[in-house]
């Protein structure tokens, strides 16, 4: 008679392995077999995941057919198991995957779009930004900017891409009709993926603008920032680039430094 | 952000009526026509991101209806400890939303570093009573509250198994003093899958502890039935229901669908439904 722990164990391994034998000696054999009722829960646990992956992924799931996709998700769930019983915590590493599964080697931008896809389901469910603190900002000396660093907002993602995936995205939403001049090999994108109301927006930035942002999100200072980027460009201004992110929150807070 | 429902005005208690399960789908047409159902119900764990769509709606829904929190993902049956930062999260929606009732099932779904996210069969035995009664104790501490614990459907049994479902589910709930959450149709379903008698099933529920049932509709699968939450609920489910009804009294009962979501309109007939059944009840034991 197995242990609570053991039998768990097996009868999770039976689960998802190829074939589920260890399991079957533990469970009541009638009129219905053993396997033929163990066979539900095979079918249910990988139902489940696939569905899960599939609700996220749903662009990823398009490219590839239902059947890629379902062998990738079940190749997935073996290698990267859940391990929240919140299941849409589920499939946070779909996009590293990708780009280590042989089979879809053929397919190079698939695992920017997962991460596109990640980033839109990640920033649907994060808190919506507090508003920027412009008055304690305002009462700061101009010389105190140099060293300021900001919070960037939680329902925002940063995301660049060699490949236009934001295209790609939005030409197999359901109803969309394919654009015949659409051309993978246009060149990527540096996209800002946020919250507007209670929709995922896709924003490309032009590239200074997205790399200041990157710095800033990552907390380093204005200053160091700005040189980093070089942004000396005569097209940048820095005063329209702060008012923009400062007003629509993407930037939220900020310290002194 | 939304302003919070005004705790104030809330509605609290879950009344001795049919309620539905609330799913995304229906947001927007339950919030517009506010039709006359009891309370709502909804899955713990599609309110665990930390703000959006899903908590805006919820709010909104919660200032009209009384609410239950329905969890199925802390796996109070696993050999392994809960995972705190579940329970973390479950507690915080409660001081949030005030729900009136808060259920869990009788089931396990983790191992160390997996999670399955499926509602797995116990062997019923000393051993499991044992850890199932000691995570619900932890639960109950954590929430400052009882819980309810669900009945599931199951498609095989194990073989040292030595206590019967209902008599495990009563012993928890004696020894925990958690209540139990009845969900008719898992015992129908569990019933013609295993050959035992779903009425000898409801003698065995303790009748002070069930303070919730559930119904929902199943399918056959092969030889087995298996509970979809995809359809109305079947003949013999209502059956099972009545004889509830006259054991455990107008307990508010809830209407669960979760695959092929129908109309709102579809719930809520099936709601009306269960609720003339309750009226019947009440006439007849009057």
């Amino acid at each position: 008679m197995p242990s609570l722990p053991e039998l768990q164990e097996t009868f999770a391994a039976a689960l998802l392995a190829p074939a589920p034998d260890g399991a079957l000696p533990f469970v009541v054999a009638d009129r219905i077999a053993p396997a033929e009722r163990l066979a539900v829960y095979r079918h249910n646990v990988r139902h489940n995941f696939r569905e899960a992956l599939r609700a996220v992924y749903a662009v990823v799931d398009r490219l590839v057919g239902a059947r890629f996709f379902d062998y990738a998700a079940d190749r997935y769930t073996r290698e990267h198991p859940s391990t929240s019983g919140d299941i849409h915590a589920f499939g946070a590493r779909f996009a590293d995957f990708l780009a280590a599964f042989a089979p879809a080697a053929g397919l190079p931008y698939l695992p920017d779009v997962a991460r596109l896809e990640w980033a839109m389901h990640e920033v649907f469910h994060a808190a919506a930004p507090p508003p920027f603190p412009l008055e304690r900002l305002a009462a700061l000396p101009a010389a105190a900017h140099a060293a300021l660093c900001f919070t960037p907002s939680p329902a925002c993602r940063l995301l660049a891409s060699r490949w236009p995936v934001h295209r790609l995205w939005a030409l197999n939403q359901p109803g969309v009709a394919w654009d015949e001049t659409f051309d993978l090999g246009a060149g990527g994108v540096t996209l800002l993926v946020r919250r507007s109301g209670f929709e995922v927006e896709l924003e490309p930035l032009p590239g200074a603008e997205f790399a200041l942002l990157d710095r800033l999100a990552g907390g380093q200072a204005l200053a160091a920032a700005l040189e980093a980027v070089g942004t000396s460009a005569p097209d940048f201004d820095l005063a329209a680039f702060l008012q923009r992110h400062l007003l629509t929150a993407t930037l939220c807070d900020f310290s002194p430094g | 952000m939304p302003l919070p429902s005004d705790p104030a005005t809330r509605p609290r208690r879950i009344p001795r009526r049919a309620g539905i399960g609330l799913r995304a789908p229906h947001y927007r047409r339950l919030l517009d026509e506010l039709p006359d159902v009891g309370w709502l119900e909804v899955h713990s764990e599609n309110y665990f991101g930390d703000g959006g769509q899903p908590l805006h709606y919820l709010e909104r829904a919660r200032a009209h209806y009384p609410l239950s929190l329905h969890g199925v993902g802390l796996s109070l049956g696993s050999a392994q400890p809960l995972d705190r930062g579940h329970l973390a999260r479950l507690a915080a929606l409660l001081r949030r939303f005030e729900p009136d009732l808060v259920s869990e099932h009788l089931s396990w779904g983790a191992v160390p570093g997996r999670h399955l996210n499926d509602l797995l069969p116990l062997p019923y035995t000393e051993e499991a009573l044992a850890v199932t009664a000691a995570h619900v104790a932890e639960v109950q501490d954590a929430l400052g509250r009882p819980i309810l614990v669900e009945n599931i459907s199951s498609y095989l049994r194990f073989r040292h198994s030595t206590i019967g479902e209902a008599e495990f589910i009563a012993a928890l709930a004696a020894q925990t003093g958690c209540g139990i959450l009845l969900d008719v149709n898992n015992i129908h379903v569990s019933a013609a899958n295993h050959g035992f008698d779903a009425a000898a099933y409801v003698e065995a529920i303790p009748v002070a502890a069930v303070r919730e049932i559930h119904l929902a509709g199943f399918d056959r699968i092969g030889e087995l039935l298996v509970d979809t939450h995809g359809t109305r609920v079947a003949p013999p489910v209502w059956a099972l229901y009545r004889l509830a009804l006259t054991r455990f009294g107008a307990v508010p009962t809830l209407i669960e669908w979760d695959t092929d979501l129908p109309e709102l309109d579809v719930l809520l007939a099936e709601a009306a439904t269960a609720e003339r059944f309750m009226e019947a009840h009440r006439a007849l034991a009057a």
